[in-house]
């Protein structure tokens, strides 16, 4: 586990201990707002795309509050080496979910506009199942950083891979839709920004996992991954 | 850790100021170092921490053979100081203790003027010739150590009668006036205020460009600010020795993490 052995100063425990439940609080509060947005899209429920909103708020202010909390800590523990590492690697985290709540927040917004012009229902399943993708990468990502797990964390970021080339594939899934029956392009735009949201909330999910490797190593992991979202690429290679 | 024998290539580039290879030292039948082989660079700042008892006192004490003063006491290994063996048969531990300065935890100046604490060790060892070149030196010294300003007024007040990061640093003063290669400073933070601790600090960075200063101290803190090699000691061994920044942010033994995340004393 991420918290192995004890201080010899035990308030010093107790510190960190706080700053890693506020993170996990903060870790649980994002994904359920990742699974409500997606949920309230599948559903076309305003009201759940409201309350998604709302609660962005109460996300930022737990993630100033870790701020606060791991600044003090710096400030008056003077935290060296692995627990240096982890207060960082904290504060990294936090922002990193920060915005992925953020990315929820957007999808559930454009769920409110997609409720006036519902386009496909087949094209909204495909993102329901990409976002359960990555509501398991969110998961994981914190899960490897709690549990110290340096090979759960590696798997992470390699599943990035596999993300970026669903998402490529839906947005050549939509363009096909929209050449097809033009009275649907402007929802189908809506669901292109949706998966990038989510694309996004993916990228995020491997800079947890990053930051989890460089709190047990020192050292953050070599960028190996094969770029593979070439949705940018698509209508110029199109043209050709 | 390996250490390779120092090469000659070293000295000469002036690398390596000192190179110590497997000492051992004994309290009468007590073993208090380990093989420890640790080589000082020129013009850096070298911190030694580790917990009470694990040794650094002992190894910084070989290297101007201070510990020759205790009887039981037996040191095994070489020591080279510029690639001659500090233990030699020509070498004069007095001339030896002029290179290679000692600053203590408590400042210690003798109960002597402000101007013969610092003029004590170049009129013993026939540093100057003239009064205007002792005045020079005493001067000189003085300025390095911070503390001219302060006293160049009062030179002849009695040296006990300056405050106690005063007197630290006109020990500091007293330790460079005889120009040496290396500045030897055991805990010299320790029972002085913030304030002072923070001149002698920025004072050991300055010092630095001259000569190389090996410091023992309990505050990792002041390591991590002065320092630019950390070597971590415990139960009389050297355990790592490293950039100071790599120790603290990524210490590569156990140990070490322990130690400087505050787990074990």
């Amino acid at each position: 586990m991420i918290l192995d052995s004890k201080h010899i100063n035990s308030a010093f425990d107790e510190d960190l201990d706080r700053l890693l439940t506020q993170l996990m609080t903060m870790g649980g509060l994002v994904e359920n707002a990742i699974r409500e947005s997606s949920r309230a899209l599948i559903n076309l429920d305003t009201e759940l795309a409201e309350s998604v909103i709302k609660d962005d708020h109460r996300i930022d202010l737990i993630q100033e509050d870790i701020d606060m909390a791991a600044v003090n800590c710096i400030a008056l523990r003077q935290p060296q080496a692995r627990d240096l590492r982890m207060i960082i690697a904290v504060m990294r985290i936090s922002n990193a979910l920060e915005r992925c709540a953020d990315h929820a927040k957007n999808t559930a917004k454009r769920t409110s506009a997609i409720v006036e012009a519902p386009p496909l229902t087949e094209t909204i399943a495909s993102l329901g199942r990409f976002s359960k993708l990555v509501q398991a990468l969110i998961k994981d990502s914190l899960d490897c950083f709690i549990q110290a797990d340096e090979s759960k964390a590696r798997d992470v970021i390699a599943r990035d891979h596999e993300i970026d080339q669903i998402h490529s594939g839906l947005f050549r899934e939509y363009l096909t839709y929209m050449l097809e029956k033009p009275s649907i392009i402007t929802s189908t735009m809506h669901l292109m920004f949706i998966a990038k949201n989510i694309e996004r909330i993916s990228d995020h999910a491997t800079a947890i996992a990053e930051q989890a490797v460089y709190m047990m190593t020192g050292q953050l992991p070599e960028d190996e991954r094969p770029k593979n979202d070439d949705a940018a690429y698509v209508a110029s290679a199109d043209q050709d | 850790m390996e250490i390779s024998r120092i090469s000659q290539a070293d000295v000469q580039n002036g690398a390596i100021k000192i190179a110590a290879r497997d000492v051992c030292v004994y309290y009468a039948e007590e073993q208090a170092l380990y093989n420890v082989s640790l080589d000082i660079q020129d013009t850096m700042v070298t911190a030694l921490i580790g917990p009470s008892g694990c040794g650094k006192s002992t190894f910084i004490r070989c290297l101007n053979r201070m510990n020759d003063t205790i009887e039981t006491c037996r040191v095994e290994g070489t020591i080279e100081l510029d690639g001659v063996d500090i233990h030699g048969r020509n070498i004069d531990p007095v001339q030896l203790r002029a290179r290679v300065g000692m600053v203590f935890q408590k400042p210690n100046p003798f109960p002597k003027s402000i101007y013969d604490n610092v003029a004590y060790g170049p009129r013993i060892h026939g540093l100057a010739d003239t009064r205007e070149e002792l005045d020079g030196i005493v001067q000189l010294s003085l300025e390095k150590a911070a503390l001219w300003e302060e006293v160049k007024d009062r030179l002849h007040a009695p040296g006990t009668g300056l405050s106690g990061g005063q007197q630290q640093r006109l020990c500091i003063a007293r330790a460079i006036s005889t120009r040496p290669e290396l500045l030897l400073m055991d805990e010299p933070c320790s029972a002085l205020d913030p304030i002072a601790t923070s001149q002698i600090e920025e004072l050991i960075g300055q010092l630095r460009e001259s000569f190389s200063v090996v410091i023992v101290t309990h505050s990792m803190q002041q390591a991590a600010r002065v320092s630019q090699k950390t070597a971590f000691f415990h139960l009389g061994s050297l355990v790592e020795v490293n950039e100071t920044e790599a120790i603290f942010t990524n210490p590569q033994d156990e140990r070490t993490e322990s130690y400087i995340t505050g787990r074990i004393g």
